[in-house]
């Protein structure tokens, strides 16, 4: 077994140094991958710094309280008879530990790691949508994550990617949760070495959604820390987990939107039709192309690919404290009308919170739309265990050029953010090829 | 000069000495008051002895019914005394336990009577004179005693209660049990099984009503074709002392027998220990406890019987680790009262955890229920107590165990499977994909579990 290096994490773009808070592992402790080695302290959070590969913690080298840069030898994990010598006399340098073999990608930390953050500071976001990271190079790249420990050269380099973490939790939560919708990984247990048991699901599906209590702020103050609500406090603690660990990429394209517009007006033009949104139009689309590209319509599994075979399609919805993104089931099946008039009492429910377990849970898609913010274009954070997730700007006039010249038309940029692990960047370009086409040639949304 | 304790235990019972040994295991030094033998009612008057009862109820079964198995014998003679005989012998060993494991656990016995002077105070009153505790927690394990019917004296020699059934040495050739639950069945039991003519009173509409409806109408059909006579929906009135024994006033008539059981519950004992003085309040004739079994005065605890139902032995034991463990600074996860497997030990045996068919049912889950016959049991036929069922009622959605009830060979033992399982959440799912030994009368639980999934294979 080789020798690996601890390092000081890097855990958000702007961090140089972190402080060690506590070490959870002690020097001759035995560690195992995933387990929780340390406690550190970023500007923007406490992280727990978790190790990938297995071995003893040979050396402490940053004691706690001690900060240390980015990159730093902060220790070594092998194992008991392993020579670490030459390792822990790096550390003297003090400065970062020289880049692994293997480059990095630019924005992120070194591709191979033995270690990663247990959770990774929220970043600073819109809705659903990232202000868009400094995109990973789309391509075979592990996804961007940062690493505590690096392998030694003569270590087996660590898988790219690694299966998601085992949650410790009890049969009947298990299935209480599937069939509630709710993400076990985001449950706090409350059983026996934080295992997850049927209450803490039931408090989680039943308890979304309570409001905030409303901190005391003295007048003048600079600040105010506003405590999380629980929805706040679900999606810090997911979006790591469906941004990290998932790579994503991102294919954009503009789509003419003026017949779908003169259509959309002529449908809300007739008495007693359910009036249409835009976004009505783009679920309708989406389902029907779901249906001829079911790569897209995927999940990764770990070990296989699931294709569904039905479009469940989920639609974000913006809530004061956050969002939900209920589920509009079976949008394959229903005609435009019956989206709309689905999708708008889903809205409403949501937005009073009246949304029942299952409605919020099973999407196989999702669709987040920001058009009514004139946002021109964004991407969009997957969902997981959703593939993709299509992040839909507003309707905008701009100049176009037709075939006599310049004109004005109505342009809609659509960008599918994809799980590189379901799908590769053409499968995802083909589909969105198909929903632009839809879109573009509105009537086969009506048949 | 008072002696100083971290812990003074009132009362030794099943609660209180799992208290004082778990406290004295965390680094504590105890002091355990008792007024009896240590080990409590269970121990001396109640679950023990009357299991040793129970047990000579069997053996006579057995050698009556041994030509079944081809074994003849001849003038068989039971006697009564000696069955009481060895019941005392059994508590006594049990008690003298007790006192060892104190002895081991360097836990101070002070026999008397224990009374609350102040929330760091214990006063004993014994044989030798009076003596203070002085205790930084205190624990009230006082547990129950039999109640009677308003009017009614319990003078242990024609209206008995447990204490005396355990006790008398003469058996009598008729008796009346009042209160069909655990302790009026097993009784009834043993009294019949020697042979002495038996009949049971119940005021509600069956027996053992806290058992599944299916347990109590199969325990109340065997022990008729067994000769005892059981009446459900009798309300007794009155009972008279006169003559050569009693007459039981019913509203369907006058029972008249050697002697009367009273077996219609117990109450707590709270009388004479200082509550009032130190303003520990009560609920319901029960002391109120906190998840961490502390009453309203901080640093006094009351676990077991006296702190409310289910008033069972193990119940009481999980509740003194809890306490103990509170008082030295540990976070106990505190008791899971819908997961206390409730036993009566009659024959058949009938035990039980969580929700009744009927209960389930009535807390609108859906639910589906499998029952397996032990004739279906090759280990069952084998010992010949083919008698009996176990049946599982699970949540139709998630699979959740939501009640086991079973009655037959064993059922207190088999009972744990589903215990067990509970604990850890397990489902239908689990219990089925667990490898049951064959053949064992373990099985059965497995096999109703197919049952509530349709899947039973042996019926």
């Amino acid at each position: 077994m080789a020798v690996s290096r601890v390092v000081m994490p890097k855990l958000s773009e702007q961090m140089e140094t972190g402080k060690i808070i506590k070490w959870l592992k002690q020097e001759g402790d035995r560690v195992q991958s995933g387990d929780i080695l340390a406690e550190v302290e970023t500007d923007k959070a406490d992280v727990e710094m978790e190790a990938f590969g297995s071995g003893v913690l040979r050396k402490i080298l940053v004691a706690a309280g001690s900060q240390a840069p980015v990159g730093a030898l902060i220790g070594v994990i092998g194992e008991p008879d392993d020579d670490i010598a030459s390792v822990v006399s790096q550390a003297g340098a003090g400065g970062p530990a020289p880049a692994a073999p293997a480059a990095a990608p630019a924005a992120a930390a070194p591709t191979e790691m033995a270690s990663r953050p247990a959770a990774v500071p929220p970043q600073p976001r819109g809705e659903d949508h990232a202000a868009r990271t400094p995109a990973p190079a789309a391509g075979p790249t592990a996804p961007a994550r940062a690493a505590a420990v690096e392998t030694a050269p003569a270590a087996r380099p660590a898988p790219p990617t690694e299966p998601p973490g085992r949650v410790k939790a009890s049969p009947l939560a298990r299935k209480i949760a599937a069939q509630s919708g709710v993400d076990l990984r985001l449950v706090q247990g409350s059983g026996p070495g934080g295992r997850v048991v049927r209450r803490d699901v039931e408090a989680v599906s039943t308890g979304a959604g309570r409001p905030a209590a409303v901190a005391a702020v003295a007048a003048g103050a600079e600040f105010e820390d506003r405590p999380l609500s629980q929805m706040r406090a679900a999606i810090a603690k997911r979006m790591p987990l469906s941004k990290a660990p998932v790579p994503h990429f991102y294919v954009s394209s503009d789509v003419a939107m003026d017949r779908g517009w003169a259509l959309r007006e002529e449908l809300n033009g007739l008495q007693g039709q359910p009036k249409i949104s835009v976004n009505d139009l783009v679920v309708r689309a989406c389902a029907l192309a779901l249906l001829q590209h079911p790569g897209v319509n995927a999940s990764f599994q770990g070990e296989s690919i699931r294709v569904f075979h039905r479009a469940h399609i989920g639609i974000a919805v913006a809530l004061e404290d956050g969002l939900i993104t209920p589920v509009l089931r079976d949008a394959h099946a229903k005609s435009l009308g019956q989206i709309a008039t689905e999708a708008r009492d889903l809205a409403e429910r949501a937005r009073q919170r009246k949304l029942r377990a299952p409605e919020m849970s099973g999407a196989t898609f999702s669709i987040s739309n920001l058009g009514m913010f004139e946002v021109t274009e964004f991407s969009a954070i997957i969902n997981p265990p959703e593939g993709a997730i299509l992040a839909v700007g507003t309707v905008r006039t701009t100049p176009v050029v037709t075939d006599t010249g310049v004109g004005v038309g109505r342009r809609m940029m659509l960008t599918l953010s994809c799980d590189h692990r379901v799908m590769d960047g053409a499968m995802g370009a083909r589909f969105l090829q198909d929903v632009k086409q839809l879109l573009e040639e509105p009537l086969r949304l009506l048949v | 000069m008072a002696k100083s304790f971290d812990v003074v235990v009132v009362g030794s019972g099943p609660g209180g000495y799992v208290a004082a040994i778990r406290a004295a295991q965390l680094g504590l030094s105890v002091a355990a008051v008792e007024d009896d033998r240590p080990g409590g009612v269970c121990l001396n008057w109640g679950c023990i002895p009357t299991k040793a009862l129970l047990r000579n109820a069997e053996v006579v079964h057995l050698v009556e019914h041994a030509e079944r198995f081809g074994i003849k014998v001849d003038n068989v003679r039971a006697d009564y005394a000696e069955a009481i005989k060895r019941s005392r012998g059994v508590a006594d060993r049990m008690a003298k336990g007790v006192e060892f494991l104190f002895r081991k656990n360097k836990i101070t016995l002070f026999p008397g009577t224990g009374t609350l002077t102040s929330k760091t105070s214990v006063e004993v009153k014994g044989a030798s004179g009076t003596e203070t505790l002085e205790a930084r927690a205190i624990i009230l394990a006082t547990g129950s005693e039999p109640r009677s019917l308003p009017g009614v004296t319990i003078d242990e020699k024609t209206v008995i209660s447990s204490n005396g059934a355990v006790r008398n040495e003469g058996r009598p050739a008729s008796l009346v049990v009042i209160g069909a639950g655990a302790v009026g069945m097993e009784f009834a039991d043993v009294y019949a099984a020697y042979g002495t003519r038996v009949t049971v009173l119940e005021a509600l509409d069956r027996v053992l009503p806290v058992e599944d409806a299916e347990a109590s109408a199969l325990v109340a059909r065997l022990f008729g074709r067994r000769g005892i006579t059981i009446k459900t929906g009798v309300k007794v009135s009155a009972v008279e002392v006169g003559g050569p024994g009693a007459v039981v006033e019913t509203g369907e008539g006058r029972i008249e027998a050697e002697q009367v059981l009273m077996a219609v519950g117990r109450g707590a004992r709270t009388a004479g220990i200082g509550l009032e003085g130190l303003g520990i309040e009560l609920e319901r004739g029960f002391v109120k406890v906190s998840p961490t079994m502390e009453t309203s005065v901080k640093g006094v605890y009351s676990i077991g019987d006296m702190a409310g139902a289910p008033l069972l032995a193990h119940k009481a034991m999980a509740e003194g680790v809890v306490a103990a463990e509170a008082i030295a600074g540990r976070t106990p996860r505190p008791l899971d009262y819908t997961n206390v497997p409730s036993c009566t030990y009659c024959r058949p045996q009938v035990a039980s955890i969580g929700f009744s068919e009927a209960k389930a049912r009535d807390n609108g889950r859906e639910i589906m229920v499998g029952k397996f016959p032990f004739t279906a049991s090759g280990k069952a036929v084998a010992l010949g107590e083919t008698d009996g069922f176990v049946k599982v009622v699970a949540d139709k959605a998630s699979g959740e165990i939501l009640g086991v009830h079973i009655v037959g060979p064993e059922a207190t033992e088999i009972i744990h499977e589903f215990a067990v399982g509970r604990t850890l959440e397990a489902t239908v799912e689990e219990i089925v994909h667990t490898i049951h030994a064959h053949p064992t009368l373990s099985e059965a639980a497995l096999e109703a579990t197919l049952a509530a999934l349709g899947q039973a294979i042996h019926v």
